[in-house]
């Protein structure tokens, strides 16, 4: 009889294990939340260690102890990179905030850095509680989805004040969303406060190319942090604007002729925020990004050019800190619309130079046509005309030229009809007016007018000609050492062992 | 070669030894095949797996093969030292040890390889395209390995089946047996190179993502030599547990005193070696860690702050109970000696400090609560269990966790014997003092911890506490062993005197080891997400993402409940193997 109720125990217990394993429904008599199979294994594994002796015990023993872990570790929050089956999603705003919200969740991991709480403590990103509503005011120019579609596909084009170049393209690996899941994940932030606009768009960049999620960095960093901090505070003097906590600025320190101290940002915990490719090209390219306060903003308004740090913006003024030659500092704001028009000479790449304003008249129109730049390409600029869109041909558009003349000292300026070796013939208020090539002293043309704010890093370009392979090794061996207090947890998650930000459960 | 077989194994084991040959020969051309074989992939992807699916059945035979080979790899390196040390004290017993524990290399050597063959085939099956990339990439390598393979099995046959006929010429033996550890140990690094190259790829074209390096900038990846050696010690503490939990069982089922006291010492002999391996090995994965932040940061978040940042909690439950275990089995030793009450007082003094330093490391940064609660903690992170989640808390209570443990087995190694030297006060007022100082330095410079910028505290005061802690167990040891050189015995050891449970925390051990390594196979694996090698090849099949760990650690149990029905099996059938020549040379 005791040798039944052993074998029967053992039965029920390697049958209890594989459905728990196996995450069999609930046993018949009763509910899952009642009676899990859990405690069904548990309680026959418990039965069998008291009724068998050696083998069969040390069996139960054992699978007790496997059960343990696995259970342990299935009622930990945990989260999901499943991906969802997106082939019939209905094109209806519902139906994307919903998928959206779980990959934003789930697959996206959007919570490791984010925090959808203002009361939460600042996180590695932005809050984004709020976000449909602010999005459109984030870059002048830009509407909400745009902002959406730039963040998600070349995060580092605007960085949040504050925040470090920490996001990484959603499109590329790890995350790897798909231009679809990309989609969702935009409603469902547009309908954090906002209206959810559902319009295809095309990705700003070529997702489909084989190797544009790789992140090829160096095999292994050769260069040693002590003589880096000796280029830094010697070399190349970044310590004279850049400020490091535990790193004294030399009171000796002598500049090279030319060199300016300017505020800089803080480099602390540059490791902890931002990575080495950053980094890097902060040093070769100090124009390819530029932290947000510390730029450096050249404007034209009431005839004079105005110089400063832009401390801030939004789409309808700008805040710039003002250098007197005395030495003390003012803010002055400026309002876009106060900008004056500068003549464009060639109709490319006008986002990247800053235009955000153009005013250019087609060849078959008489008036000219004005409005915020919303998008360009290679042949064609579209301006926001009042509440329309209007594409304009970059080839197809009246080019104004002045025209200065040994005779005369008042230029002249009208459309170009045409040019030749001989002479220049120009429509001046509805008139044609030829002038011999052996006159005109200078001549410019410009095919549009646009207003433009150009932001610039006031930090020296030459480090590349300035420092030796070597140095720029250990200059960046040194930087790679920043992780900064504030910085705890992110530098934390590199030694290995701290569970620095668990992600809620689903 | 075929002389010198005949010469040293007897006739049965020759047979033996042939059959199992033949296999491993058939499993060396198995691996090498897909490298002839890359023109008939054409444009077929993937092939499913029946009822289990493609990836659960290359995960289940990839771990096995693993864990088998681990254990193969692990335990030849200490049956060297333990032979080794044979031949100095000139002590048979040690010889006889390192004897049995080749005995049970050899027995899953056979298993281990038969299990490459499965994977092979199941990853050339399901995942034919990854393969012929793979091979395309690694197939020198691959030419290499199988070189090796073969080094590595007519060694071991050597070593093995060599022992009793090369006992009057231990040195060209125990040659055999680095020679074997060698070839081991090439082995695994240029295994470790193919997986480590899915994760962190180099060499790659960044325009057209082709691989355009050399195969050795292949291998030598960015982490490589960091899991080299996260392995390498892995591999020695896997198979001392294995090895004890062998001994545990035998312990348990021994019907002889002699038996009992055997298994017993066996037992202590690879619970130690465990513990030699297990000490070192947090500060391996630390490398490893940090590696993987710097090639890729995104990377990093998710290990360590997002999708697998509770894994790492679980791993933590999971140390603390190694640690536990191994010093309960320590205590528990303590009865098997004479004189042993002047030490067990300290015991529950000494569990009291594993048990709240173990809680601490298990603390998680940040706790998933209500915004009820966050109000009531007064913030994210509660002001005084919050602090333990830091890194500074936690590599604080890892050092008091191994002085604790060092000092476990320091009581134990003087169990029995009473110092003779006329300074033995003065010594033992050393050895508390450098003690003292060292935990009053450790916690101090943890509290130190919190309040400094992280650069210092990783790159000055982790380290700091490190050399510590190193500085302790080396100083003492020295003091220890020459104030107890020729102490007096005042108490024998009654091996075979141990209680049933303490046989069962080597077998707990065992099983956490084995567990510990699935769950980081899993991790390691898992971070590259939806990437058959990171950012070049997408793995478009329907398992194109990170399982969940709830699923993960169910599979883990699967690869748990196979992997020691294999192991038992085989210690089952070398049993009766043992009983058949008792019987023969009874009769």
């Amino acid at each position: 009889m005791k040798t039944l109720i052993r074998i029967i125990c053992l039965v029920l217990m390697i049958v209890s294990f594989i459905a728990y394993i196996a995450r069999a429904s609930a046993f018949p008599i009763a509910s899952a939340n009642l009676l899990p199979w859990s405690l069904w294994f548990f309680l026959f594994a418990f039965a069998n260690i008291l009724l068998w002796q050696r083998v069969m015990k040390l069996l139960s023993f054992s699978l007790l102890v496997i059960w343990f872990y696995a259970f342990t570790a299935s009622i930990v929050p945990e989260t999901s990179t499943a991906k969802l089956d997106l082939s019939s999603i209905e094109r209806t705003p519902d139906a994307f905030v919903e998928a959206g919200e779980a990959i934003f969740k789930g697959k996206g991991k959007c919570l490791t850095c984010h925090t959808l709480d203002p009361s939460a403590p600042k996180g590695r990103c932005p809050d984004l509680t709020g976000i449909g509503t602010r999005a459109a005011t984030r870059k002048p120019g830009m509407t909400a989805k745009e902002y959406f579609i730039e963040s998600a596909y070349e995060p580092e084009k605007f960085l949040v004040p504050g925040y470090g170049k920490i996001m990484p393209p959603v499109w590329k690996a790890p995350i790897s969303l798909s231009n679809l899941e990309i989609e969702t994940v935009i409603a469902f932030l547009q309908s954090q406060g906002g209206e959810v606009d559902l319009t295809p768009f095309e990705p700003p960049v070529d997702t489909g190319s084989a190797a544009v999620g790789v992140e090829v960095l160096p095999p292994i960093l050769t260069g040693d942090p002590d003589r880096g901090k000796n280029v830094f505070v010697n070399g190349a003097k970044c310590v004279a604007c850049h400020n490091v906590a535990g790193l004294e600025k030399p009171i000796d320190q002598t500049l090279d002729e030319g060199v300016e101290v300017v505020a800089a940002p803080e480099l602390t915990d540059i490791a902890a925020l931002n990575s080495l490719r950053y980094i890097e090209e902060s040093i070769l390219k100090p124009n390819a990004e530029i932290v947000s306060g510390y730029g450096s903003a050249s404007v034209r308004v009431g005839g004079a050019a105005v110089q400063g740090t832009l401390v801030s913006q939004d789409s309808e003024q700008m805040v710039l800190r003002i250098k007197a030659p005395d030495g003390s500092e003012t803010e002055r704001t400026i309002l876009f619309s106060e900008l004056e028009p500068e003549p464009i000479e060639e109709l490319v790449n006008l986002k990247e130079k800053g235009y955000f304003w153009v005013q250019a008249t087609p060849a078959d129109a008489t008036a000219p046509i004005s409005g915020e730049l919303v998008e360009e390409d290679e042949e064609s600029i579209t301006l926001k005309v009042g509440d329309e869109t209007q594409t304009i041909s970059k080839s197809d558009v009246k080019v104004q030229v002045t025209v200065t003349t040994f005779d005369d000292d008042e230029p002249i300026v009208g459309e170009l009809v045409s040019e030749t070796d001989d002479e220049v013939i120009l429509n001046v208020d509805g008139a044609e007016r030829t002038i011999d090539q052996f006159d005109v002293d200078t001549m410019e043309s410009s095919r549009a007018f646009g207003k433009r704010l150009a932001v610039t890093s006031p930090m020296p370009s030459n480090f590349p000609q300035l420092l030796s392979v070597a140095d720029m090794n250990d200059l960046l061996a040194f930087l790679t050492t920043l992780t900064g207090e504030a910085a705890g947890e992110t530098a934390a998650a590199a030694e290995g062992a701290e569970a620095a930000e668990p992600v809620p459960a689903e | 070669m075929m002389s010198l077989t005949r010469r040293f194994l007897p006739a049965n084991s020759r047979k033996r030894s042939y059959a199992v040959l033949v296999l491993l020969i058939a499993y060396a051309l198995l691996l090498v095949l897909p490298a002839f074989a890359q023109q008939d992939v054409g444009d077929t992807e993937y092939r499913p797996f029946p009822k289990i699916g493609s990836r659960n059945a290359a995960w289940i035979a990839a771990q096995l093969h693993l864990l088998f080979g681990s254990f193969i790899l692990g335990v030849p390196m200490f049956a060297v030292v333990i032979e080794f040390v044979g031949m100095r004290t000139k002590d048979l017993r040690y010889d006889r040890m390192a004897q049995e524990f080749i005995k049970l290399c050899m027995a899953a050597f056979s298993t281990t390889a038969l299990l490459g063959g499965v994977l092979v085939f199941v990853l050339m099956w399901c995942y034919p395209k990854v393969m012929n990339k793979m091979t395309g990439i690694f197939g020198p390598t691959m030419i290499f390995y199988v070189f090796l393979f073969f080094g590595e099995t007519f060694t071991l046959y050597l070593y093995s089946y060599a022992w009793d006929k090369m006992q009057n010429r231990k040195g060209w033996h125990l040659f055999l047996g680095v020679l074997l550890n060698i070839f081991g140990t090439a082995i695994m690094f240029v295994s470790n190179s193919w997986l480590t190259y899915q994760t962190s790829p180099s060499g790659i074209d960044e325009e057209t993502g082709n691989f355009i390096g050399t195969t050795w900038e292949a291998v030598n990846n960015f982490t490589w030599m960091p899991i080299n050696i996260h392995r390498f010690i892995g591999n020695i503490a896997f198979g001392g547990s294995i090895v004890a939990a062998y001994a545990a069982f035998r312990f348990l089922v021994a019907t002889s005193r002699e038996d009992r006291e055997h298994y017993d010492w066996m037992g202590y002999t690879g619970n130690f070696i465990a513990l030699c391996g297990l000490i070192p090995l947090p500060f391996a994965g630390y490398w490893l860690g940090r590696e993987i932040y710097q090639f890729n940061q995104t990377m990093g978040i998710n290990m360590m702050g997002s999708l697998f940042s509770w894994l790492f909690i679980i791993q933590a439950v999971m140390i603390g109970v190694l640690f536990i275990g191994a010093n309960y089995y320590l205590w528990s030793g303590m009865g098997r000696i004479e004189g042993a009450e002047k030490y067990a007082r300290y015991r529950p003094y000494m569990a009291a400090i594993i048990a709240v330093c173990v809680a601490i490391w298990m603390t998680p940064r940040s706790l998933i609560a209500t915004p009820q609660e966050v109000a009531a903690m007064g913030g994210r992170y509660h002001p005084l269990v919050g602090l333990f989640g830091l890194m500074t808390a936690k590599n604080t209570v890892v050092n008091l966790i191994i002085l604790t443990t060092f000092l476990s087995f320091l009581f134990y190694r003087r169990l029995g014997k009473t110092p003779i030297v006329g300074w033995a006060k003065i010594g033992n007022i050393a050895i508390a003092i450098i003690f003292g100082f060292a935990v009053i330095a450790i916690v101090s410079i943890g509290v130190a911890g919190f309040r400094v910028v992280t650069d210092f505290r990783i790159n000055t005061l982790t380290p700091i506490q490190v050399f510590i802690a190193l500085f302790v167990m080396i100083s003492v040891t020295i003091i220890d062993l020459i104030m107890y050189r020729r102490a007096m015995v005042s108490g024998t050891i009654n091996w075979g005197k141990m209680t049933d449970r303490s046989q069962y925390v080597l077998i707990l051990l065992a099983i956490t080891f084995t567990s510990l390594m699935g769950l980081m196979g899993y991790a390691r694996s898992g971070l590259r997400e939806n990437w058959h090698i990171f950012g070049v090849m997408p793995d478009t099949s329907p398992d194109s993402f990170t399982p969940r760990l709830s699923d993960a650690v169910n599979i883990i149990a699967v690869i748990m409940v196979i992997f020691f029905a294999l192991v038992g099996f085989i210690f089952w059938i070398g049993l009766l193997g043992e009983k058949k020549e008792g019987n023969r040379s009874t009769h």
